[in-house]
């Protein structure tokens, strides 16, 4: 799976640090996010879409 | 401070592990092949749970949460992974004895063996994951 994430965080200005303390997680997690080595629950999956002031069928690139 | 707290523990713990073994092999008059492994495995042990907690201080210092989702899940795969290995461990270690040495374990030594067969496998496979993401 594909993400937007590393596109949006640019776009506000957040480093990786910055978005994992707004979403309560560990930095490496979202590296994995922004990799698309780690498929997110829905919960963070919505959190960050929040932070980053989009939708999840924005931010996640989902491959048939 | 349930984190600070685990973060303690877990120092408590290795330190507790590292000078048993160090009053154990300063008791012990010859050292055999089963306590070199013994203490290779608890070794291992030592400096991968070191690592883990040492990871975790980092990400206390910088104030992110020392365990999240996807480490929840690395422990519960780990977790599984090590019971599967505890399970096989319990009949595969006398059967190995029998082949090999030609004798059954005592009760004493099929229980270590379970340990650390099964611990070992949980911090590999933790570390497998943990660095895997998935």
């Amino acid at each position: 799976m594909k993400t937007r994430i590393k596109e949006f965080r640019a776009r506000y200005n957040l480093t990786q640090e910055d978005l994992a303390r707004k979403v309560g997680v560990r930095r490496e997690t979202i590296v994995f996010l922004e990799k698309g080595k780690y498929n997110p629950s829905l919960k963070l999956a919505y959190d960050v879409a929040q932070v980053l002031n989009t939708t999840i069928d924005e931010l996640f690139i989902f491959n048939e | 401070m349930k984190e600070k707290l685990s973060v303690i523990l877990g120092v408590g713990i290795s330190v507790c592990v590292f000078f048993t073994l160090a009053f154990y092999l300063m008791a012990k008059d010859s050292i055999e092949l089963f306590d070199i492994v013994s203490i290779f495995i608890i070794l291992i042990l030592v400096i991968s749970s070191s690592y883990i907690i040492w990871d975790r201080l980092k990400n206390l210092k910088v104030g992110l949460p020392v365990q999240d989702e996807r480490l929840k899940l690395v422990g519960y795969k780990a977790g599984y992974i090590a019971f599967i290995a505890a399970i096989w461990s319990a009949v595969g270690s006398n059967m190995g004895s029998i082949i090999l040495f030609d004798q059954e374990l005592r009760g004493g030594l099929v229980t270590a063996a379970v340990v650390l067969i099964s611990g070992i496998v949980f911090m590999v496979s933790y570390l497998y994951y943990f660095k895997k993401g998935n």
